[in-house]
């Protein structure tokens, strides 16, 4: 049984291929461009490809076949792996988080549903879910590297990165941030963020929301943070204000440590925080902001 | 001869004019849309607002002086109305007049009081300049005054001098005043009477339902005020009722609190609008301006809480909430135009059932432990279906007054139910904040659950709740025995049934506008607070109640200005009270915000709560 | 421009996902329902192109008969007829539904130019329903995009990637999947709500194809384990607070 890892060169790679060394068999690589520093490969393959273009990718992971095809959770992975199921014929399942014979774990609604199924036909294809897999380093000898250029079909190149546009703003951006503090409906208005502002700046971190709050036109969607905004995994997640819908949960399921500060002692989020502070949080926020500053200063 | 000519000439001018303008206003109220509601019905009350309102001038005679100073001269022009025709036989001919003493010396007297309303009124116009006159056209105002008093001073000098000139004088300013009447605010004594008929007798707090059946053709349906095509023509006898005399704008809460909103100034946009606009429409092929596009309509119309103390204060009955509301209707349902902020609100009502967005699966989990019975389908009806409402059953300060009073019926052995998930919104806040075609959805799907589960008697804690169940329900197709909790609480203390003990707080009862003003329900929570502590009244009490600024469907929108539940809490420490009753889910949360935002010493509670612990003996903390 | 936009009616499950006793679905009684996220604005996407260069929106759903609630919301955002695929509402495997809407793209008269699905639906988010669809109609298929626009035949994307912005451009006939967030979809009119009550929805009968992603069972994980632990009340928790920042290293 052989199984072929897909890898860039982000957390989330390594991650997919502690996954996929975890079930039990040697594994082979294939980075696309670039080879990719990984541990406990036998054989790196390099797709020789200009840039990102799924279809190109996913045929040269068909071209290198294997039983079991994984790569990470990523807008990416997911993207490839789809393509690479209709070219070999294969049954595709996504975020993934066990494989056992043939029974495959794997996550809904976010990951707030299980999913025990049973994956017919050949090859497997799995997007390991983010964040459920701590990454492990292996030892042992660097993989044999081997670079190729994968026959492509016509057309394998018609979808590709044509351009790319740079819009970060100098700043951390809100997927890689190490602390989010985030309001939903409880913050008010528009004008009530702002202490979360200054705890955010205070702690390097940055401000997040719910989509409530987006609805009601206090902040941009790129600010939302859930199943359907932006999936965060930050060292500390504050919510504040948010009453802990699913949908929301989903987007910070990879932070460490979630803090909620809500008025209501049985609000839902309790239930899926490590740590809360029952007030109200324009008055909780800035005492912690104070506490913060005063700690700092000893 | 001269005289007969003059009279004729000028009563021709004088008609002339006047019957051309009351052709147009005839005409434009018969452009006016059809009302909602029914506006004939119920006459022993509609003739007694008459007497009341029109003849006794009660709400005018609130305020003292002004009171007086409108009833001196309402009635001097009543009294002094035969002087007319007799003046205008002294022109024809000086010596047929008729000469009746008694009735000069009566007419000479109305004739003072009216020179001295005149003064009263010009000593408050001028020296105390009152702020309800801010936005008033105050020029107009100043003309009828001194054109009244010519008028009356004509006819005391007639009576006095018995020359006929004065006599002359006397009937060309009646004439020219007849002429320029359609044209001015003064139109109000002609419409004025006919307002008061027309408006709500009772339930003022059951908007007009729109209609969205399939068999009307859309430009034929009315989605609210979008032009002048738009208003009803109870709208239009509103505007040309008014008479800009600011009580409304003197008792709104957003007005007090620095908003753009003052209900005189969006009747007089409504008015001005009709008045410019209005010809065009008739004109045909009209496609104007939308009448939330003048000044700034639009934006007062965001400010409303629906209180109804505008309509409460107006002399002649206009009813500024439907104005305010229709408009709303329009902006949300045909423009898409609202406070982004209320968004969320409206799609969870649309889509969950309730303004929180929670799950209506947990709706009942505020009952755990009290051994409610919560009605499945097929179960026997209950007595009582007690309707708990959105607020007590997702929001935790609300909350305990729903338990308070699940303890209590009980204790007191009343045979009730609730509902739990199966009761959706009742559509007071889709329907507040003008979205008319969800409100009807989840009246409609209501009403179908309370009449399969064959329910008669329904008991609410939530004033707007109360209300919509039982004024807006009828509407369409619901009717049921409608009571507020502190109505049916306050029968059971009566009956013996519960026996609280009578405590020592002091206690002042803040009335919810949907209790106090919409549906007259005053005293039971009252009787409530006295059976257990020491009642004391704030100034603004029973319908003159100030807002908490929950109303509107406000409880999900932000405010601008300083805030209306802050001066509410301000009004009620001045009482000293150690404790504010409250008898609504919005007022407690509200309140309760105020007091913590204000750092006032206070304690705000149901008076289902204060009543539970009366009867308990002992305080739930 | 003839657009067709699928989507996929899913419950608002709110805090707390409870399942049936089978444990094979979610239990749906006194749940509300929506088109799922990204699909909500990929109809107004869809219905935006059309206001901008002319043309028509079909709305497409494989779902159970409720589904038509979906449809008719989608038909009040703009969208001009929809057609509902009415299955008895259990699980379809990814593979299944993107047959059946390749056989009721096929049968639709014309060719669409363009084929708009969400990225993942908010439920199963199984990640492949369009690609498949793009290779059954030898199509190009972009995903993800948070922006796009149609210039003389061609199609330009924006995906969101760490740092900016990647652009993507391809010929028409296409298939794109959007996420939540290229646009706000409109606050429907009611005069909208009630002319789509008129506009036409047809019904047909899928042909179910046998799971090759078979769903055994579904479980619900237990939250973080156990229930926060509360470090306090009001701004008297703040030492706790930073006592916690300390011990996780972001001071």
């Amino acid at each position: 049984m052989s199984v072929l890892v897909l890898v860039e060169p982000d957390d989330l790679s390594r991650q997919a291929l502690t996954f996929a060394r975890g079930l039990g068999e040697p594994v082979d690589a294939l980075a696309v461009g670039e080879p990719v520093e990984l541990g406990g490969v036998r054989t790196l393959h390099v797709a020789e490809i200009d840039g990102y273009a799924p279809l190109a990718w996913a045929r040269a992971l068909a071209e290198v076949g294997a039983d079991t095809i994984v790569a990470a959770g990523s807008d990416h992975g997911h993207e490839v792996l789809a393509h690479a199921a209709v070219l070999t014929g294969g049954t595709f399942a996504a975020n993934v988080t066990a494989l056992e014979g043939d029974t495959v774990t794997r996550l809904r609604w976010g990951g707030s549903v299980v999913e025990e199924a049973r994956i017919h036909g050949a090859p497997r294809l799995l997007t390991v879910a983010p964040h459920v897999i701590a990454a492990e380093d292996a030892d042992g000898a660097a993989p044999e590297v081997r670079t190729f250029t994968p026959a492509l079909a016509d057309g394998d190149l018609a979808v590709r990165v044509a351009e790319h546009l740079d819009t970060s703003t100098g700043g951390v951006s809100l997927a890689d941030a190490p602390v989010v503090i985030s309001g939903g409906r409880g913050v008010g208005s528009e004008e009530g963020f702002t202490p979360l502002e200054e705890l955010a700046s205070l702690l390097g971190g940055v401000v997040g929301c719910s989509r409530a709050v987006t609805i009601a036109g206090w902040r941009p969607h790129t600010d939302q943070v859930g199943q359907t905004g932006t999936k965060i995994a930050p060292d500390l997640y504050i919510a504040a204000g948010i009453s802990g819908a699913t949908q929301h949960m989903a987007g910070c399921k990879g932070a460490k440590r979630v803090l909620a500060i809500n008025a209501d002692p049985d609000a839902a989020i309790l239930a899926s925080a490590d740590y809360a502070v029952i007030g109200d949080l324009a008055e909780v926020v800035p005492a912690i902001t104070a506490e913060v500053r005063r700690a700092r200063g000893s | 001869m001269i005289g007969a000519i003059a009279l004729v000439a000028a009563l021709a001018v004088s008609a002339a004019v006047f019957a051309r303008r009351v052709s147009l206003l005839v005409r434009l109220l018969r452009m006016g849309r059809p009302t909602g509601i029914d506006r004939t019905d119920d006459v022993p009350r509609r003739l007694e607002q008459e007497a009341v309102v029109v003849l006794g001038q009660r709400k005018l005679l609130h305020r003292l002086l002004p009171g007086l100073m409108h009833a001196f001269i309402f009635w001097a022009f009543i009294v002094l109305f035969p002087a007319i025709p007799m003046a205008m036989i002294a022109m024809v001919d000086p010596d047929a007049a008729p000469h009746w003493g008694w009735y000069e010396a009566l007419a000479n007297v109305f004739a003072v009081l009216a020179l001295v309303g005149v003064a009263i009124a010009l000593v408050i116009r001028k020296l105390v300049r009152p702020r309800r006159f801010e936005g008033s056209h105050l020029g107009e105002a100043d003309l009828i005054l001194a054109w009244i008093a010519a008028i009356v001073a004509t006819l005391l000098l007639w009576h006095a001098t018995e020359a006929p000139a004065w006599a002359w004088a006397h009937v060309l300013l009646i004439l020219g005043f007849l002429a320029y009447l359609p044209h001015s605010k003064h139109l109000h004594i002609v419409t004025a009477a006919i307002n008061v008929y027309f408006g709500r007798t009772r339930s003022r707090g059951r908007l007009e339902p729109l209609r969205f059946d399939e068999d009307v053709p859309e430009e034929e349906m009315r989605f609210g005020i979008g032009t002048v095509q738009d208003l009803t023509w109870k709208q239009m006898m509103d505007a040309f009722s008014c008479t800009e005399c600011g009580r409304c704008q003197d008792a709104c809460p957003a007005w007090a609190t620095g908003k753009v909103l003052s209900p005189k100034l969006v009747i007089m946009g409504v008015r001005d609008h009709l008045y410019e606009e209005g010809p065009k429409a008739l004109a045909g092929d009209y496609d104007g301006p939308l009448v939330a596009g003048r000044d700034s309509l639009e934006e007062m119309a965001w400010d409303c809480v629906t209180c109804g103390a505008c309509v409460e204060a107006c002399p002649v009955n206009i009813e500024q909430v439907d104005h305010i509301l229709d408009l709303r209707r329009h902006l949300v349902m045909v423009e898409s135009r609202f406070p982004a902020e209320a968004e969320p609100m409206l799609r969870d009502v649309e889509r969950q059932a309730n303004p929180w967005g929670k799950p209506q699966g947990e709706r009942a989990a505020w009952a755990e432990g009290l051994g409610v019975r919560v009605l499945e389908p097929g179960d026997p009806a209950p007595e009582v279906l007690y309707w708990v409402g959105c607020a007590a059953s997702f929001d935790e300060r609300a909350q305990e007054s729903a338990r308070a009073v699940a303890k209590l019926l009980s204790a007191a052995g009343v045979d009730f139910a609730i509902l739990g998930p199966r009761e959706a919104c009742n559509g007071d806040p889709a329907r507040r904040i003008g979205n008319e075609y969800v409100f009807q959805a989840y009246a409609e799907q209501n009403i179908a659950t309370l009449d399969d589960a064959g329910v008669r008697k329904i008991v609410a804690s939530c004033p707007h709740c109360f209300n919509t169940l039982a004024n807006e329900y009828g509407d369409f197709g619901g009717a049921y025995e409608v009571v507020h909790h502190t109505e049916l609480l306050a029968e059971l203390v009566r009956d013996g049934r519960l026996a609280p003990a009578p405590g020592e707080q002091t206690i002042t009862y803040h009335d919810s506008c949907y209790l106090a003003r919409h549906n007259d329900v005053r005293e039971s929570p009252r009787e409530l607070a006295a059976a257990v502590g020491t009642p004391v009244e704030m100034e603004r009490n029973r319908e003159r109640t100030f807002c908490c600024g929950a109303g509107g469907s406000h409880m999900w929108m932000e405010e601008r200005g300083r805030a209306i539940n802050e001066e509410r809490v301000r009004q009620a420490t001045e009482t000293g009270a150690e404790t504010l009753a409250v008898a609504c889910p919005f007022c407690s949360v509200m309140l309760d915000d105020g007091v913590r935002s204000s750092g006032a010493q206070m304690r705000v509670a149901d008076v289902a709560t204060l009543l539970s612990e009366a009867v308990d003996g002992d305080r739930a903390d | 421009m003839n657009l067709l936009v699928c989507v996929k009616r899913v419950p608002l499950t709110g805090g707390k996902i409870v399942l049936t006793e089978d444990e094979r679905a979610i239990e749906t009684r006194h749940l509300g329902f929506t088109v799922s996220p990204h699909e909500e604005c990929g109809v107004e996407e869809a219905v935006r192109l059309v206001e901008r260069h002319g043309g028509e929106v079909v709305v497409l759903t494989l779902g159970p008969p409720e589904a038509e609630e979906q449809l008719r919301d989608a038909l009040a955002l703009g969208a001009d007829r929809g057609v509902l695929l009415a299955t008895d509402g259990g699980d379809w495997d990814p593979e299944a539904t993107a047959a059946a809407l390749v056989d009721a793209i096929r049968a639709e008269p014309a060719d669409f130019d363009l084929i708009v699905f969400g990225n993942e639906s908010a439920d199963n988010a199984n990640y492949q329903v369009p690609i498949r669809i793009a290779h059954a109609l030898g199509r190009p298929c972009i995903s993800g995009l948070k922006a796009l626009a149609v210039e003389e035949g061609q199609l330009r994307g924006e995906q969101e990637v760490a740092g900016g912005r990647d652009v993507y451009v391809a010929p028409l006939p296409a298939v794109v999947s959007v996420k939540e967030g290229i646009n706000l979809p409109r606050y429907p009119s009611v005069p909208a709500k009630l002319r789509a009550r008129r506009k036409p929805i047809e019904r047909r009968t899928p042909e179910p194809r046998p799971a090759r992603l078979e769903m055994l069972r579904l479980s619900v994980p237990p939250g973080r384990g156990r229930r926060a632990e509360v470090l306090g009340e009001g701004p008297a928790a703040a030492p706790a607070v930073v006592g916690v920042m300390q011990e996780l290293g972001v001071l």
